[in-house]
C-alpha cells in the first residue's frame, strides 16, 4: 500500500467565537470549516477525510445538535469519504489521528475540526441539580465525587498545582506571571476576547476556585469552533499559502485513566509524549522558535514547559518569572493570548497559532523569522504533541 | 449497597457512591469503617481502582484486604467554590489524594479534617477517620496522623 512521507497545515480558521452566540454546533462547524477551506484555496471537493471532537467539556445545556464526521462530510456536500474518525483528547485527537491518516495513505486531505459549545456555568449547574435527588456517583467516580471532586479543576489543576509548589517551590507569583505573560501577548491579537493588560497584583487580587487556582488560570469557556485542513506533500505545494509541516508529533496515554489516580500528578503523559515527540525528530528543544501550550489551566503550560525540555523538572516556575516565555524571551509561549484569553477553542488554537506564526501572519505578535514551533494538548492521562515548520 | 432514606436531596447528601459489582466490598467496608483495598492472591499487589486483574502479574484472583488506613499526603487542594450543592455549605473544605503505607503509588481520594490548607504539606504522615456524611453514609476521611502513629 502506499504511504505518505510528508504531510502540511495548508489551512486553518475560526467559527465566530464567543458567549451566547446562538450558534448551533453544526453552524459552529460550518463557519469554521469554510474559513479553513477558504485559507486552503480549496473546495469540499478536496476533501477526503473528515476528523472531529464535538462535544462539551463540562455539563453541557440542553439540545444540541451531535456533529458527527460522516454526516458533516454530507453536509458539505462531499460524495463520499475515504477516511473518517472522531477523536479525543481536545483537538490534538483529531490531528493526530488525521494526519496518521493521511500517511497510512487512507486519504489524501482531511478536515480536522474541534466543536465545542460553552458549558454550563457552576451556577446554572447548582440550579439544576438543587431541585433533584441524591447524585448518584457511579463507576470509578465513586471514588472521588463523594469527596467532593465533582469538576475538572480539582483534579487537573488544584491538586498538581499545589503539589508542583510544595516539592519544587513554585509560588503563585511565578503562576501569576505566566497569566500576566499571556495576556500581554493578547493585547496584540484582535481575535483575542480579553485584550486589557494584567497586572501581578490584579492577578493575585482575583478570586480562587480551589486554591492555589485562581479564576484567571482558568480558561474561557465558549462556543466555538476552529477546523485546521492536512494534505499530502504533493497536494500541499499547490496550495496558495506557504506549507506548514508536520515535522514529528506524538500521542500519549498512562495509567491511570482517571486525573486522581495517576502514578505522577506532574511528571504525567505529558512527559512520555514529549520524549516521543524529540525521538522522532533530529530538532532539539534549543531550535524551537514558539511553544503554544494548553492552558486549560495554568499548571498544564508548567507541566508542558518542563516536559518538552525547556526547563527542567520543577524548574518552570523561575523559568517563567524570569521571562523567558514573553514575547522576545528565549521561547514565547501562547503568542495568540492562550485559551484564558481567546475563549476554549480546546487546544485548536495552538495548532492554529503555531501555522500562523509560521506563516509569518502574525502583526504585532509576529516572532521574527520563526520556523520551528510546536504546540501540545491535554495533560494527565492522556495528551499529545506536534512539532511543525516552514520550508527551511 | 447505601440504603439512604426517602426524602433528602442533592443538597443534603455529597456524590452517593454507585459502584458496579467489582467495587461493591469497598464501600460495604467503609460503612462498617474499615479501609478495604483489592489484592491480589497470586503476588499481593494492590489494585485500586478495582479491576479483574492484578496488572502485575495478571492474576485473576483477587479478594479485598483490610490495610492499615495510615499513608501520606501525596497531594491537596483547598475548594472555596461549590460546583455541587452539597457542598455549598460545607466550604471551605481541603480535597486530598493520599498514597496508602502499604504500597508505592497506591492512592485514594479523600478529604482532609482537623487541619486547614494552610497547615497541610504534601509529604505529611495522616490516618483515616471515617466520617458520617448523611444518615448510615461514611466516607473515609483522613487526619493529620497522631504523634505516636507518625513516630512508627
Amino acid at each position: 500500500m502506499r504511504t505518505v512521507d510528508r504531510v502540511a497545515a495548508v489551512g486553518a480558521g475560526y467559527s465566530r467565537t464567543g458567549r451566547g452566540t446562538g450558534l448551533t454546533s453544526w453552524q459552529l462547524a460550518l463557519q469554521a470549516a469554510k474559513a479553513a477551506l477558504d485559507d486552503a484555496g480549496m473546495t469540499p471537493q478536496d476533501i477526503d477525510g473528515i476528523s472531529l471532537l464535538w462535544g462539551v467539556a463540562g455539563p453541557a445545556p440542553a439540545g444540541l445538535d451531535t456533529v458527527d464526521p460522516m454526516d458533516f462530510g454530507y453536509m458539505l456536500g462531499i460524495p463520499a469519504l475515504n477516511w473518517w474518525g472522531t477523536a479525543g483528547p481536545s483537538y490534538v485527537g483529531p490531528a493526530i489521528q488525521g494526519v496518521t491518516a493521511i500517511r497510512a495513505g487512507m486519504c489524501r486531505t482531511v478536515l480536522t475540526l474541534r466543536i465545542i459549545n460553552q458549558r454550563l456555568s457552576s451556577g446554572q449547574e447548582l440550579a439544576q441539580s438543587a431541585t433533584m435527588g441524591p447524585i448518584k456517583a457511579p463507576g470509578d467516580s465513586s471514588f472521588t465525587a463523594p469527596f467532593g471532586s465533582v469538576s475538572p479543576v480539582f483534579a487537573i489543576a488544584g491538586l498538581p498545582a499545589r503539589r508542583h509548589m510544595d516539592l519544587f517551590g513554585t509560588t503563585e507569583e511565578q503562576f501569576g506571571a505566566h497569566v500576566v505573560a499571556q495576556r500581554h501577548h493578547a493585547s496584540m491579537n484582535e481575535d483575542a476576547l480579553f485584550r486589557d493588560p494584567l497586572t501581578l497584583d490584579d492577578y493575585l487580587a482575583a478570586r480562587y476556585v480551589t486554591k492555589p487556582v485562581r479564576i484567571l488560570d482558568c480558561d474561557y469557556p465558549v462556543d466555538s469552533a476552529s477546523a485546521v485542513i492536512f494534505t499530502a506533500e504533493d497536494r500541499a505545494r499547490d496550495c496558495p499559502k506557504p506549507p506548514v509541516w508536520v515535522e514529528s508529533m506524538s500521542y500519549s496515554s498512562v495509567k491511570y485513566m482517571t486525573f486522581e489516580n495517576l502514578d505522577d500528578f506532574n511528571d504525567n503523559s505529558p512527559f512520555h509524549a514529549a520524549r516521543e515527540l524529540w525521538s522522532r525528530t533530529d530538532l532539539k528543544p534549543a531550535d524551537v522558535d514558539c511553544a503554544q501550550l494548553y492552558d486549560g489551566f495554568t499548571i498544564i503550560v508548567f507541566q508542558w514547559l518542563e516536559a518538552l525540555g525547556f526547563c527542567g523538572l520543577g524548574e518552570s516556575g523561575p523559568f517563567v518569572e524570569a521571562g523567558h516565555t514573553r514575547l522576545g524571551g528565549s521561547i514565547p509561549v501562547n503568542t495568540d493570548g492562550g485559551a484564558c484569553n481567546v475563549g476554549r477553542r480546546h487546544g485548536a488554537n495552538f495548532c492554529i497559532e503555531s501555522i500562523r506564526q509560521l506563516r509569518g501572519e502574525c502583526g504585532p505578535r509576529q516572532i521574527a523569522d520563526a520556523e520551528v514551533a510546536v504546540w501540545a494538548n491535554a495533560v494527565g492521562p492522556f495528551s499529545g504533541a506536534m512539532l511543525m515548520t516552514k520550508d527551511r | 449497597m447505601l440504603d439512604l432514606p426517602a426524602g433528602l436531596t442533592a443538597a443534603s447528601v455529597p456524590p452517593v457512591p454507585d459502584p458496579g459489582p467489582l467495587a461493591r466490598f469497598f464501600w460495604d467496608a467503609v460503612s462498617e469503617r474499615r479501609l478495604d483495598i483489592l489484592r491480589c492472591d497470586g503476588c499481593g499487589h494492590y489494585v485500586h481502582y478495582p479491576r479483574p486483574v492484578c496488572d502485575r502479574c495478571l492474576g485473576e484472583s483477587l479478594a479485598p484486604s483490610t490495610v492499615s488506613g495510615r499513608g501520606t499526603l501525596y497531594a491537596y487542594t483547598g475548594v472555596v467554590q461549590a460546583f455541587h450543592p452539597y457542598f455549598v455549605d460545607k466550604l471551605p473544605y481541603v480535597l486530598a489524594v493520599v498514597e496508602l503505607e502499604e504500597q508505592p503509588g497506591l492512592k485514594v481520594t479523600t478529604n482532609m479534617v482537623d487541619a486547614g490548607y494552610d497547615e497541610l504539606s504534601c509529604g505529611m504522615p495522616v490516618e483515616v477517620d471515617f466520617r458520617e456524611v448523611g444518615p448510615g453514609f461514611v466516607l473515609p476521611m483522613f487526619k493529620p496522623a497522631t504523634p505516636e502513629e507518625a513516630n512508627r
